[in-house]
């Protein structure tokens, strides 16, 4: 029985799926919809590597090693906003974030 | 053999853990079940010949970004109980948009082969054997990928920033210690002999405060880290 | 696919495995065969005899976080040198001045944030 390129897309497409469900679930949970967006950042990278292992082209592990780069620099942002709206408002919904416009 | 074993293995808990991601009360064990698919992720790119990938996840990831999560979680005291309201309200139309795209994805597997020209289309063919993944990497990354790789520099530049302006405050009560003033400083301020019997004051020497002035003195430095996050 | 390199990495899995193995008989072991008689007082934590005084759950200040988004950035920057470094020697000036290019970039947000006193600690 040998992996194929299928059983990666499979596992990456059950984590994409879990990710978003994931935002779902917790939508007043800004904190657990970041995580789901590096669940779903890492389903990502795991296509480009199994395409970039069975292409046998490297480009592929060259963008998710980007794609880390942003997904890191996205999280850092995130939790400073994060952290930030708590400090003025004492709370992380998300309902309440909506409000900041204008 | 053993590395389909370890595939499907590795790629159960990483599902697993990714359903406890989403689901788990706590969301400390949120973040510690998101340790765990990041491993269990790296183990699916070693698998997949991408070494080096592998290790930066275990590093980046499960060093840094995982630890910067479980900061906040435990930084901010929040209702945790009162944000998962909803939660009942809100699985089944979660359940239907990802089954949705779920069955989507599945049609577009089956559907899908690669193109007759894919080996010709490749970029950056993989060298061969003895050049390691890391090396091949290094070939690309800083040369044929320069303006990717400047503008990575340049998205860290700006998170670098952007975490600073957002999270710094400015503390003017702050006290530093300026090491060049404290270095250079000449003998201005030194032991003095004091006649025995004559009054400090008379001599020009300031007493220190009283205790209750002091800590009044002290206390804005030590509340404020309290006083400033809470309103 | 990769065979060669997997058999370099095959006895980490094995240590896995022992590693799994080891920790699974422990706590398998201690929760077939000891004797379990919980009771509140038992299962509740232990403070040197009192009750405990207060949640063990503390907020700690922002100041740890900015340490750790600048440790963030600093990672993924040393991340972009280990291939770097394996492969100066064929890439050329090119490639160093490249990521000469890159490390000034970080270096004016390393400057930036020594200026603004993100570093200090009281």
């Amino acid at each position: 029985m040998v992996i194929g390129l299928a059983h990666y897309l499979i596992v990456a497409a059950i984590l994409l799926v879990l990710g978003i469900f994931g935002i779902f679930l917790n939508r007043k949970n800004v904190i657990v919809i970041l995580m789901s967006i590096e669940l779903i950042l890492l389903s990502v990278n795991l296509n480009l590597v199994a395409f970039s292992a069975w292409l046998n082209d490297l480009a592929g592990q060259v963008f998710a090693m980007f794609v880390l780069t942003v997904a890191a620099a996205e999280a850092a942002i995130g939790l400073a906003i994060v952290v930030i709206y708590f400090r003025n408002r004492g709370s992380i919904e998300v309902e309440g974030i909506s409000t900041l416009r204008g | 053999m053993i590395a389909a074993a370890a595939f499907y293995l590795f790629a159960a808990i990483l599902i697993a853990s990714a359903v406890m991601v989403v689901t788990a009360r706590n969301p400390v064990h949120s973040v510690l079940f998101l340790i765990l698919a990041f491993f269990n992720a790296a183990a699916l790119f070693l698998i997949a010949g991408a070494e080096f990938l592998a290790m930066i996840l275990v590093i980046v990831y499960v060093g840094a970004v995982a630890v910067l999560f479980l900061f906040v979680v435990m930084m901010l005291d929040i209702d945790f109980a009162r944000l998962r309201e909803g939660f009942q309200r809100y699985a089944p139309i979660g359940a239907i948009v990802g089954g949705i795209l779920f069955l989507e994805l599945v049609l577009v597997l089956g559907a899908w082969t690669f193109a007759d020209q894919a080996e010709a289309l490749r970029i950056a063919p993989t060298p061969p054997s003895p050049v390691t993944n890391t090396e091949a990497l290094g070939l690309l990354l800083y040369t044929d990928y320069i303006y990717l790789f400047q503008a990575a520099g340049l998205i860290l530049l700006v998170a670098m920033i952007g975490a600073i302006v957002l999270t710094l405050r400015g503390r003017p009560a702050m006290r530093r210690q300026n090491i060049a003033v404290q270095i250079a400083r000449s003998g201005s301020v030194a032991a003095e002999k004091v006649p025995v019997g004559a009054g400090i004051r008379e001599l020009g020497i300031r007493r220190p405060p009283p205790p209750e002035e002091t800590r009044r003195l002290a206390e804005p430095a030590h509340g404020e880290a309290d006083h400033g996050e809470r309103h | 696919m990769t065979q060669p390199l997997l058999a370099d990495y095959f006895p980490i899995l094995v240590f896995l495995a022992i590693a799994g193995g080891i920790a699974l008989a422990m706590v398998g072991g201690s929760l077939l065969l000891a004797r379990q008689k919980p009771d509140p007082e038992k299962l509740s934590a232990y403070e040197c005899g009192f009750e405990p005084f207060d949640d063990t759950r503390r907020r700690f200040d922002v100041r740890f976080y900015l340490v750790a988004i600048l440790f963030i950035i600093f990672d993924l920057e040393v991340a972009f040198l280990f291939p770097w470094a394996v492969a100066l020697g064929d890439i050329g000036w090119f490639g160093f001045w490249s990521m000469m290019a890159f490390l000034g970039v970080l270096t004016i947000g390393f400057i930036y944030e020594w200026r603004k006193g993100a570093l200090d600690w009281e």
